[in-house]
């Protein structure tokens, strides 16, 4: 079946098997590996992407469920221009150790972040419930997200502000 | 614009980067990633090295990791995230049953599903054990099932989806067998024996010093106290994964991320029987690994599809198998003896600990080893007695996790000395304080101990947390 959907700005298409996952579309289709297959049944978290602005687990939707809809992935945070506040961030802190699970965190974060420009820690925690980390722990993560909603409320940052699109 | 990042990057570190940024950013400059920011590099004076009672110049400051950049873009090469050209998915065929012999093993429905490209049996494996010190764990179990998670059959198929679906009609008959799966029970002499001979007994440790009888005989109060502490499995969010290509050359390259490649060579160059210059190991970096990534699980299983095949083989476990079919922590069983003094004083302390090593010997030797010397605690006790064995049991295997067992014996010496510390009436910081090695003491296996500093971080940690003022 033919599945036709918006990736970090771009409008890509492919033809795949009916039980393919939009982390499997993601990754093996398009090449786009950022996510990673942590326990394929959505517990882990390092699969999260953001379908239409919510962070899901892409290895719990299936490819024809994201179509027609836009998709962003870890690799579309960063431009030319340079990193996404929370990867600078996250880089700067040692957020992110072994680094598996980094990419689904920081797009749950982005996620939150969108929606809410300045959350508690509560409600960061509350964000990142779904996100496993079993490196570093979720101190410096819920930190760096702090200090990235500061960042992207400054107006000294404006080419990072919105770097997701080209 | 690369050099207006490297520039608007705020210095965490506050101070020069000595890398070499010209050639970083010429080289950045020709790609549309943001550019890579200069590796953070400790100052080299003063000597990084500190002077005896120094502080480290690096406490304090933010740690920075040189990869981290490419950790935050997603671009972090994992192994998952390789592909070769004309790759094939391997799944292994759980026994699901703890302890049997395996009385038929049928692989044909399998073997004639369009898309399967390779099926391997254990028998088809030229030395099927391995192991670090007792080589008793086989690849793919040929007879006898010691664990539910012993694998019994492997396919190599051009999907995923073909693999699981050959996997499920593979066709085992089990004769099951008794089991045993409590570590005491396992010492029984009536009990089932996992490896077969007359115990299931399979390392020993004793530590002597002084004489805990008569300590015991001064004692104001002796202390007697049982504890225990659960398997607990590594679960690193990258689960064992691992490519193995076999060329036609007869060798054989394996991508893993396994933390010991020397010894994944060895153990390839054993089970394989072939030169240990023909095996070949990329060690791709690790998505956590906490001791579970040490030793082989499945290369050799790939590396032989991957011949059969004459393509190359990517096997992954699933969360599932990460549990079942890979390695955890010792379950530990302790019992402790102590006697003190009126004033808190430890004279003696004998500690009697029983290993859960499951069912194949894995680093139970190390991890036996280092819970005994470690047993007593960081206290200095002129008698000790502390006798440990691990066992078999029909469980999944111990292996090396953070620590090789010091973790456990932790948990159980301090616990009981809180539980001294409140039947005497004493503060439990004054009664570690009281018993804490000393510049010069000697720990139980006769190591004179220098650079002690046990009180003064206690001091330091009880007052940062305001122990004085709690309620």
């Amino acid at each position: 079946m033919n599945v036709t959907l918006t990736v970090n700005g771009e409008l890509r298409s492919a033809s795949v098997p009916p039980e393919t996952t939009l982390l499997v579309l993601l990754r093996e289709h398009f090449m786009l590996t950022g996510a990673k297959t942590g326990c394929d049944i959505g517990d882990c978290g390092a699969c999260t992407v953001i379908v239409d602005g919510k962070a899901v687990n892409a290895c719990l939707m299936l490819a024809a469920q994201a179509d027609g809809r836009t998709v962003v992935t870890i690799e579309g945070l960063a431009t030319r221009e340079g990193l996404h506040p929370l990867q600078q961030v996250f880089e700067e802190t040692g957020a992110l150790q072994c680094g598996f699970c980094g990419p689904g965190v920081i797009m749950t974060a982005k996620a939150l972040l969108d929606e809410n420009p300045s959350p508690s820690t509560q409600e960061i925690r509350t964000a990142l419930a779904g996100n496993l980390c079993r490196c570093t722990g979720y101190v410096k993560m819920i930190d760096g997200v702090h200090e990235a909603a500061k960042m992207l409320q400054s107006t000294e940052t404006p080419a990072l502000a919105a770097p997701q699109q080209r | 614009m690369a050099e207006d990042l490297l520039e608007r990057a705020p210095d965490v570190l506050e101070k020069p980067r000595a890398a070499p940024v010209e050639t970083l950013r010429r080289a950045d400059e020709g790609l549309r990633l943001p550019a890579v920011a200069p590796p953070t590099t400790l100052p080299l004076e003063p000597p990084l090295v500190p002077q005896v009672g120094e502080q480290t110049r690096a406490v304090g400051l933010r740690a920075q990791r040189p990869d981290s950049r490419y950790h935050g873009l997603g671009l972090t090469r994992y192994i998952d995230d390789i592909a070769l050209p004309g790759m094939l998915y391997a799944k292994i065929k759980r026994a699901g049953i703890s302890s049997a012999r395996i009385k038929r093993i049928d692989v044909s429905k399998a073997e004639a599903m369009p898309g399967v490209q390779a099926v391997l049996l254990g028998r088809e494996i030229p030395l099927n054990l391995f192991g670090t010190s007792i080589v008793d764990q086989p690849l793919l179990v040929d007879e006898i099932v010691r664990h539910a998670g012993d694998g019994v059959a492997a396919v190599a198929a051009v999907t995923e989806q073909i693999a699981q679906a050959a996997i499920d009609a593979i066709e085992v008959e089990y004769e099951p067998l008794p089991g045993v799966y409590d570590p005491l029970e396992a010492l029984q002499p009536d009990s089932p024996k996992v490896h077969g001979g007359d115990t299931n007994i399979y390392f020993k440790k004793l530590i002597r010093r002084g004489d805990v009888e008569k300590g015991f005989a001064q004692s104001y109060r002796v202390y007697e106290n049982r504890y225990t502490t659960p398997g607990i499995e590594h679960a690193p969010m990258e689960p064992f994964t691992s490519i193995a290509d076999w060329d036609a050359n007869g060798r054989l390259t394996v991508y893993a991320s396994i933390g010991r490649i020397t010894l994944a060579r060895v153990d390839l160059s054993k089970t394989l029987r072939i030169p240990i210059s023909r095996v070949r190991v990329i060690g791709t970096i690790v998505g956590g690994n906490f001791g579970g990534k040490n030793e082989i699980r499945h290369e050799p299983v790939l590396a032989l599809l991957s011949k059969k095949a004459g393509r190359p083989v990517k096997g992954r476990f699933t969360r599932v198998e990460e549990f079942i079919a890979s390695t955890i922590r010792h379950p530990m069983i302790m019992d402790y003896k102590t006697g003190v003094t009126k004033e808190g004083k430890i004279l003696a302390r004998q500690i009697r600990m029983v290993l859960d090593g499951g069912a194949y010997c894995s680093f139970s030797e190390t991890t036996l080893g280092k819970a005994s010397i470690l047993a007593p605690g960081p206290y200095a006790i002129e008698n000790i007695h502390v006798e440990g064995c691990v066992v078999y049991t029909n469980k999944t295997t111990s292996g090396s996790m953070r620590g090789f067992g010091a973790p456990q014996v932790c948990f159980a010496y301090e616990s009981q000395m809180d539980e001294i510390a409140r039947d005497l009436g004493i503060d439990p910081i004054e009664l570690r304080m009281k018993n804490f090695f000393r510049e010069g003491s000697m720990s139980a296996t006769g190591q004179v101990l220098h650079s002690v500093k046990v009180i003064e971080s206690l001091q330091n940690a009880a007052r940062k947390f305001g122990w004085e003022v709690r309620s």
